[in-house]
């Protein structure tokens, strides 16, 4: 059995402002080292802040949250911070990435924030393999969309974390490009084992996972294992029809 | 269109706030600044003691010259006159022609002159001498007693009741002529009030009053109407006997009376230009700035709005609309909070005797509408210019991460620099900043200087950047990413050091040079005084016969008496009146040194000028200058002496003789005396009302303190206007900037990581402000201090200088590292999801 490496335990959470409205109503799962999974549903289902809170992003209003075996969901500031950023990486749909700062810089930035020594021949090699080599001193605007991502790519890959999380990281791309983004996600699982948690709401994206989870109303609805984009997008019919 | 402006700027609210906050202060400023120099242009004599007349005929209040040149045909005549500080007298004998004229019920002959009396008048008021038929002018009534005989004297009724003075008592005049003991005979008092307010009265018996005055006529004549006699007609007639005396009906009769009778407003006029002058700059610096940056933040916003269809004609329009309702709103508050501003500066100015005591702000609402107009107007304008570039930005430029503006303009900065510094340097190098304007000179190159700086603020920032975020390194991963950031967003660190610049510069420009004026007059007057042993002072002053006395003691080898007055004289028709002493030396030692620097100090015929004056008029030793006292009396007098140390002292030295015939007051003001022995008890034997103070412990007081003041406060008010713009700029960079705190969070770092990079920006900021701002202050100082004495200073006062290095540094510090523990408070990090 795989050991888990998020593990989400009864959370709840409600939208801020609304009065009782779930975002996020007693979801239960847990997330298995080296595997790639991907989250589903519609909108409003709660896939973000499921995201969210299994990152440490945000605070759940009841519930566990377990990363690695450690509890985050009781963490503060700043220690909730310092364990997140040995263990985590990002890949979002805007790519967060410091303008000022060149590409290398970048790549190596949560290294240094974490105050490590920055690996820099791995960070060469996983720039080798997103396909940035030659392109270290530029900066973030001088590059195209799916040039950014895959710099957000390799600063999530750079730092070796144990899971990736990533929202909706083609939903900005062309199709193409948004291809080989998943295609470097899918080498991040198989080659490094990391971890890969990713939302979005595209079967075709979904397909690159080993196993799909479904949520609606703030629930986890369905599961799929092994899934193909006819299975993907029956099953999103289906969740979506209730 | 104006939908649109009012949507967006009710919804970003807050990125508005800052813009709205200078608007705010800048209109609230310049209203304040317009209304207490309106004020002071337009204040009028408090009462006038020739109410009962019909027309005043006065003696020459101001020289008058005309020069006349001819070119081809035509003639032209310029006429330049210069206000006197004395009176004219009149003809003795014109009053009783006058009296002649039908419709004419009495002219009266009015002698002003001042005197010094046992108390003061309302608010420290002089007193003013007259004759007793000067009573019916006003008209003073008796309240108490009788009109004065000889060795009698009539006071009114507020100097009575402050100096506890009734019928009978005994009270000492002192005047030019002498000091004489009176005997109280009455009190009177005008109409419903017990004086006029700004001056006291008091009468003598006509026939002693030219004795006492020592004037040669009467200073004004009051024609008293016959009853339903034709005004008009009445001022014709008279006009045909007076002859060219000044004639004056209506409100002008006030001008008739003693010029010290009347609150002094000149002063205070160039006080509040120069504050006003201040305030217009650093309001209109300040609120250039803000707005610029505030556009600057919106980039994104602007190429969206290009997607959808706006050209950039009508972006302008909607940037233009924007600042125009934004100022507007602003400026409704902005014009009362104006005038609370304007009364709290008047009364402080009251208080430090800068601005006379009847001195009172008056609402004007064109004062008002126009500081706001100016206000709204210069936002337009700043939004206009700021967004030049701006609107035509690309649209595909909304797409992307962070909007950049479209690059260039290089040449127009380059250009503006090198006008704006090329000004600067003329003035510094042209203006005699060793004269009366030179503080406000140095004020106008700083400003200069600091538009070239402005101009040309990214370029130099990228420069210092470079450095100093190198230098930041040290500080680990945080110091290495502010270094990083300010050195590529080099312009935004440019417009967010602007204001510390200005801060820095003008504030540390004008509290060093007026420290450093007030340093170098202290030591020229030690300089001065040091022969003398002591000087004596009475209370309010000697006549110049008692000196004669004090100067035959035994003991003393050295004496050196000094009349203060002004005097009058003229360059290519142009007269102009210069602060200066009548000098009386006796004994065989100098009791003063005023640092003769070519001839020797000599006679009744000649006077010294101080080398500022000489150099002005382009005199020489020899030269046969004609000069104009206090009372317009012309004379002419060879320069025997050219003097170094003029501060505090004034531009010319007359024979002493001279001022106290025709300086209205014509007192000496002290006496230094050079002896050995005990002379000091021995003059306090004889004159128990003198005081002698050796020199060592001499201290001076009085106009320049006045002056200090006035500048102190200035610097108060910049200090604290500059300041808010400091903080508000440091707040608007710091609101734009909280997504990239945000990914800096998602990136890894906790808030205290963030808070230290901030810091360090922060800290780069100050850095490049400072550094700026001391190399403005540093070229200003330095013209300044050579032109005062040819030292070349730069810091001129370290105390100063470090206090306001740290001062600034420090609210620096506080405005950048504040905000971001707003912005920065939650945990979650609420920006990050979805790039809003």
């Amino acid at each position: 059995m795989t050991p888990t490496v998020v593990e989400v335990l009864d959370v709840t959470k409600s939208y801020p402002g609304s009065a009782g409205v779930r975002a996020l109503d007693g979801v239960s799962v847990g997330f298995a080292a080296g595997t790639f999974c991907a989250v589903m549903g519609p909108s409003g289902s709660g896939k973000s802040t499921l995201l969210h809170c299994a990152a440490g992003l945000d605070r759940p209003d009841s519930g566990r949250v377990l990363l690695a075996g450690q509890e985050i969901s009781g963490l503060r500031e700043p220690k909730l911070t310092t364990v997140r950023r040995r263990r985590v990486g990002f890949v979002f749909q805007s790519y967060n990435l410091m303008d000022s700062l060149s590409v290398w810089h970048n790549v190596l930035l949560p290294q240094r924030l974490a105050g490590v020594r920055p690996d820099r021949s791995w960070a060469r090699e996983v720039m080798r393999r997103v396909g940035l080599t030659g392109r270290e001193n530029d900066r973030p605007g001088q590059l195209s969309g799916g040039q950014r991502q895959r710099v957000a790519l390799a600063r999530a890959l750079a730092g070796r974390p144990e899971v990736i999380f990533a929202d909706e990281p083609t939903g900005a791309l062309d199709l193409s490009t948004g291809r080989e983004v998943l295609a470097l996600l899918r080498e991040a699982v198989d080659g490094f084992g990391t971890a890969v948690i990713m939302v979005t709401h595209d079967p075709a994206a979904a397909a690159w996972a080993d196993r799909v989870v479904f949520l609606a109303d703030g629930r986890i609805v369905a599961e799929l294992a092994d899934p193909t984009v006819e299975k993907v997008a029956a099953q999103m019919t289906a969740v979506s029809a209730r | 269109m104006m939908r649109l402006a009012l949507g967006s700027l009710r919804r970003h609210r807050g990125a508005y706030l800052g813009t709205f906050l200078a608007a705010f202060l800048a209109v609230a400023l310049l209203a304040g600044a317009g209304l207490l120099l309106f004020s002071v242009l337009t204040a009028k004599p408090p009462a006038d003691r020739f109410a009962a007349t019909a027309v005043v005929l006065s003696g020459d209040r101001e020289v008058t010259l005309q020069t006349v040149r001819k070119k081809k045909d035509k003639v032209k005549t310029k006429t330049k006159s210069e206000r006197l500080t004395g009176a004219g007298t009149l003809p003795a004998d014109l009053a009783g022609r006058i009296a002649a004229v039908p419709g004419v019920a009495d002219a009266v002959a009015d002698y002003a002159f001042p005197v010094a009396f046992p108390v003061r008048g309302e608010d420290g008021a002089p007193v003013v001498g007259h004759g007793w038929a000067s009573a019916a002018l006003t008209p003073y009534t008796l309240e108490q007693g009788r009109p004065p005989a000889a060795g009698e004297v009539v006071v009114d009724a507020d100097l009575a009741a402050r100096g506890g003075l009734s019928t009978g008592d005994q009270v000492p005049i002192t005047t030019r002529t002498g000091v004489r003991t009176l005997r109280v005979s009455g009190v009177a008092a005008p109409a419903g009030r017990d004086g006029l307010p700004a001056q006291g009265a008091v009468f003598l018996a006509d026939r002693e009053v030219p004795a006492v005055s020592g004037l040669a006529g009467p200073t004004a004549i009051g024609v008293l109407a016959a009853p339903g006699a034709d005004r008009a007609a009445l001022a014709a007639a008279v006009r045909a006997v007076a002859g060219d005396a000044t004639l004056l009906t209506g409100a002008d009769k006030v001008r008739g009376d003693l010029p010290g009778a009347l609150p002094d407003y000149i002063g205070p006029i160039s006080i509040f230009g120069f504050t006003i002058g201040i305030t217009a700059f650093a309001a209109v610096f300040v609120l250039t700035g803000t707005v610029a940056l505030g556009v600057r933040q919106r980039l994104r916003e602007l190429a969206l709005l290009r997607t959808a269809g706006a050209t950039p004609g009508q972006l302008r329009r909607l940037l233009g609309l924007e600042s125009v309702v934004l100022a507007a709103v602003a400026a409704v508050p902005a014009m009362p909070l104006g005038v609370v501003v304007a009364r709290v500066v008047a009364a402080r100015f009251r208080a430090l005797g800068a601005v006379p005591a009847q001195f009172t702000v008056g609402v004007n609402v064109l004062v008002l509408g126009g500081a706001a107009a100016a206000g709204v107007l210069v936002t337009f304008v700043a939004a206009r210019i700021a967004g030049r570039r701006a609107v035509r930005i690309a649209p595909t430029q909304a797409l992307v991460e962070t909007a950049t503006a479209p690059r260039g303009g290089l040449l127009v900065r380059v250009l503006a620099a090198l006008v704006t510094a090329g000004g600067a340097v003329a003035v510094l190098s042209f203006v005699p900043l060793g004269g009366p304007l030179g503080m406000g000179m140095s004020f106008v190159s700083s400003a200069l200087l600091l538009c070239a700086v402005a101009a040309l603020g990214p370029v130099l920032v990228r420069a210092l950047t470079a450095v100093v975020g190198r230098l930041t390194r040290v500080a680990g991963v945080t110091g290495w990413l502010a270094g990083t950031v300010a050195r590529v967003e080099s312009r935004r660190v440019a417009a967010v050091a602007v204001p510390l610049v200005l801060m820095f510069a003008v504030n540390a420009t004008m509290l060093l040079n007026s420290s450093l004026l007030g340093r170098l007059t202290a030591d020229e007057h030690a300089a001065r005084n040091a022969p003398a042993t002591g000087q004596v002072t009475g209370p309010a002053g000697l006549p110049l016969d008692a000196v004669g006395d004090l100067a035959a003691l035994p003991g003393v080898t050295g004496a050196a008496a000094t009349l203060p007055t002004r005097a009058i004289v003229a360059q290519g028709g142009k007269p102009e009146d210069h602060p200066s002493q009548g000098l009386f030396l006796a004994g065989r030692e100098a009791a003063i040194d005023l640092g003769v620097r070519e001839g020797r100090i000599g006679g009744d015929d000649t006077f010294a000028a101080s080398s500022y004056l000489v150099r002005q008029y382009g005199w020489r030793v020899g030269d046969e200058v004609p000069i104009w006292l206090a009372d317009g009396y012309q004379v002419t007098l060879r320069l025997a002496a050219v003097y170094e140390r003029a501060r505090g002292f004034g531009d010319m030295a007359l024979p002493a003789g001279l001022v106290a015939a025709h300086d209205p007051r014509g007192l000496v003001a002290a006496v230094a005396l050079r002896y050995d022995g005990d002379v000091a008890s021995r003059i306090r034997e004889r004159w128990p009302a003198l005081r002698v103070t050796p020199t060592a412990e001499a201290v001076r007081a009085g106009d320049a303190q006045n002056q200090q003041g006035a500048w102190e406060l200035m610097v108060v008010i910049s200090l604290g206007f500059t300041a808010i713009a400091v903080v508000n700029t440091f707040a608007i960079a710091t609101a734009a900037r909280r997504r990239e705190y945000a990914d800096l969070r998602l990136a890894g770092a906790t808030a205290g990581q963030v808070h230290r990079m901030v810091t360090g920006e922060a800290a780069i900021t100050v850095a490049v402000g400072l550094l700026l701002g001391a190399a403005v202050a540093g070229i200003v100082v330095g013209a300044f201090s050579t032109a005062q004495d040819g030292v070349f200073r730069l810091i001129v006062d370290p105390v100063t200088y470090a206090g306001m290095l740290a001062g600034v540094a420090a609210l620096g510090m506080v405005a950048g590292a504040l905000p971001i523990r707003l912005v920065l408070r939650r945990r979650a990090l609420p920006a990050v999801a979805d790039g809003r």
